[in-house]
């Protein structure tokens, strides 16, 4: 017999995971105390949970910072990136000349060239940001070019029947049929932005009241206080668990109503 | 031109080039193609030496195997791309002329061809958008051409909502609420069932006579040709060109007699042979 609470699609997408989970860190913590292993080589989940409540300031305002940084480059990256897409479509000519850069932009290491980054831009929260923007704007870039070109060709047939010009063409047509690749490259670019982040916060390893979750990390590892590395760690996935489910809940939210991705097919 | 041998039930067509351009009802034309030619850039002969003048108040079919060229010339019948050779006109003029008053296109896609993202209200004023044509008389157009389509419960609905068969009749509502002259139709029912296809043929005829359009319309179906036209026009592939054109002289209103009676029987044969041969000649330019 099923209980019904299994049969709601809902409950089991949160409950299994989480199950999971429980399993596992309750798994951790009896290996941790059945082994001894010291705190300062992997501590238990109870001893970061201590360090979660008791460093619980510091952890806030690094995590407000390692935000700022990743809001502030997601939103930028969404910014130029989608504007960057509309001039593509302007011209074969201009994305034939321009997309390689963007390409290059996006294989090149953000470890190495955050350093140079960080000595041209004076303010170290804007060095972050620029150094996050590098990476999360490219999947902006290349789903919302490719979306903006996706575009029915007999619909597009229709509008040249009518004589329509390239501006009535671009807000009918191309953007509405570009949003759900549009929200595909958003899902991509927070948590990108997020890693350029944290990334660019290592290379930089500045202090002081700018201090993000990544100085936290490093510094904690300094003086091996491993339960704050953890709780910090914890912080960071969590903030990327959080971005990434946003931008799905919005994605549907917007498409709920037209598009397969948002769709709940019922069988 | 290759002729057909046929028993052909009461009428009797001489085979001869005019044939092509054979004055009908008594209208004037409407669309004229004269020796075209369409090759594709990537060498594709897709259609050549072409001529056929429809006129007003036309129905004419255009029926042929698969890839005989029936889209290309639809679509240079509306205006879409540029013939190779020859020329097309539109009200014994060019193209500038279409969309004037009293010279309004509209065009029926195979797919309905509707914009996922909006309501079907939204699909079928998208037209009018356009052009630029507002106001309430503009509403009270697409609450007609719904209407027409037995479709006005629906207007908030999006298409993935609907049906094959209500999504054609939104793509039929948008060309209609233009109020087109000529209407060019490709394979419109062409993935429905036969029920619902049988339908919309007899909707559409209704809303042929009762708006007095001139209809060119892409089909493979012989049935559905001989069906719903004044003509049938039967083209070969390789490269695309007209070889027959049958006249269907039964009267309308037609309706389930015709298409259970003998002379129906005697069209669809005589097209069908006329299709047969249209399908040879492809095969042995191969
Ligand atoms: N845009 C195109 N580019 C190149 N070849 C094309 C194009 N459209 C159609 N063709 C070719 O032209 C021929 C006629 O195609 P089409 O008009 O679609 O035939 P039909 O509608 O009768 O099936 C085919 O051989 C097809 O492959
Ligand atoms: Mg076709």
């Amino acid at each position: 017999m099923k209980s019904p609470l299994l049969e709601n699609e809902r409950f089991v997408q949160i409950a299994a995971p989480v199950f999971v989970g429980v399993v596992f860190l309750l798994l951790w913590e009896a290996v941790v105390r059945a082994t001894g292993t010291p705190v300062y080589i992997l501590p238990g989940p109870l001893d970061i949970a201590k360090a979660f409540v008791a460093d619980w300031a510091v952890l806030f305002h690094s995590l407000l910072m390692t935000l700022k940084v990743t809001l502030m480059a997601f939103a930028i990256s969404v910014v130029l990136g989608t504007a960057a897409s509309l001039l593509f479509v302007q011209s074969r000519w201009i994305e034939v000349s321009l997309f390689p850069y963007a390409v290059l932009m996006q294989v090149t290491p953000i470890v190495a060239i955050a350093p140079l980054i960080i000595i041209w831009v004076d303010d170290t929260t804007w060095a972050l940001t620029v150094c996050a923007v590098i990476i999360a704007i490219f999947p902006i870039i290349s789903n919302t070019t490719l979306g903006l070109r996706s575009v029915d060709p007999n619909l597009l047939s229709m509008f040249r029947m009518y004589r329509t010009g390239r501006l009535q063409q671009l807000i009918r047509l191309r953007i509405p049929s570009a949003l759900p690749y549009f929200f595909g490259g958003m899902r991509i670019s927070t948590g990108l932005a997020l890693i350029g982040a944290v990334v660019a916060e290592f290379v930089a390893g500045t202090g002081g009241t700018q201090a993000g979750l990544a100085y936290l990390i490093l510094q904690s590892g300094y003086n091996l206080n491993i339960p704050r590395m953890f709780a910090a760690l914890g912080l960071i996935t969590l903030t990327g668990i959080i971005l990434f489910a946003l931008m799905v809940w919005l994605s549907d939210r917007v498409l709920r109503n037209w598009h397969e991705s948002a769709l709940k097919v019922e069988q | 031109m290759t002729n057909v041998k046929a028993t052909r039930p009461e009428v009797v067509v001489p085979m001869s080039t005019e044939q092509q351009t054979r004055p009908a009802v008594g209208g004037r034309p409407v669309v004229s193609v004269r020796d075209v030619d369409k090759v594709y850039g990537n060498g594709t002969v897709a259609l050549k030496g072409v001529n056929l003048t429809v006129k007003e108040g036309e129905f004419v079919s255009l029926l042929g195997p698969s890839g005989c060229g029936k889209s290309t010339l639809l679509r240079l019948m509306a205006g879409l791309g540029d013939v190779s050779a020859g020329k097309v006109s539109w009200w014994e003029q060019d193209y500038n002329v279409v969309g004037h008053k009293g010279r309004k296109l509209a065009f029926v896609f195979q797919n309905a061809t509707l914009m996922p993202w909006a309501r079907v209200r939204k699909n079928v004023r998208l037209p009018l958008d356009l052009n630029r044509e507002k106001g309430p008389e503009t509403e009270q157009r697409i609450d007609q051409a719904l209407d027409m389509v037995g479709l006005n419960k629906f207007g908030d609905a999006y298409p993935r909502e609907l049906s094959g068969g209500m999504q054609m009749r939104v793509s039929i509502a948008r060309a209609m609420v233009t109020e087109p002259n000529l209407l060019l139709m490709d394979e419109p029912f062409g993935a429905l069932d036969e029920m619902t296809r049988n339908k919309l043929n007899d909707d559409l005829l209704r809303l042929w006579k009762a708006n007095g359009w001139t209809v060119v319309f892409v089909t493979h179906s012989v049935y559905e040709a001989v069906y719903l036209s004044n003509r049938v026009v039967v083209m070969a592939a390789r490269p695309g060109r007209v070889i027959e054109d049958v006249p269907i002289e039964a009267p309308y209103p037609r309706g389930q007699e015709f298409r259970v009676s003998t002379e129906f029987a005697g069209y669809c044969r005589r097209v069908s042979e006329a299709l047969e041969v249209a399908s040879r000649q492809g095969e042995e330019a191969k």
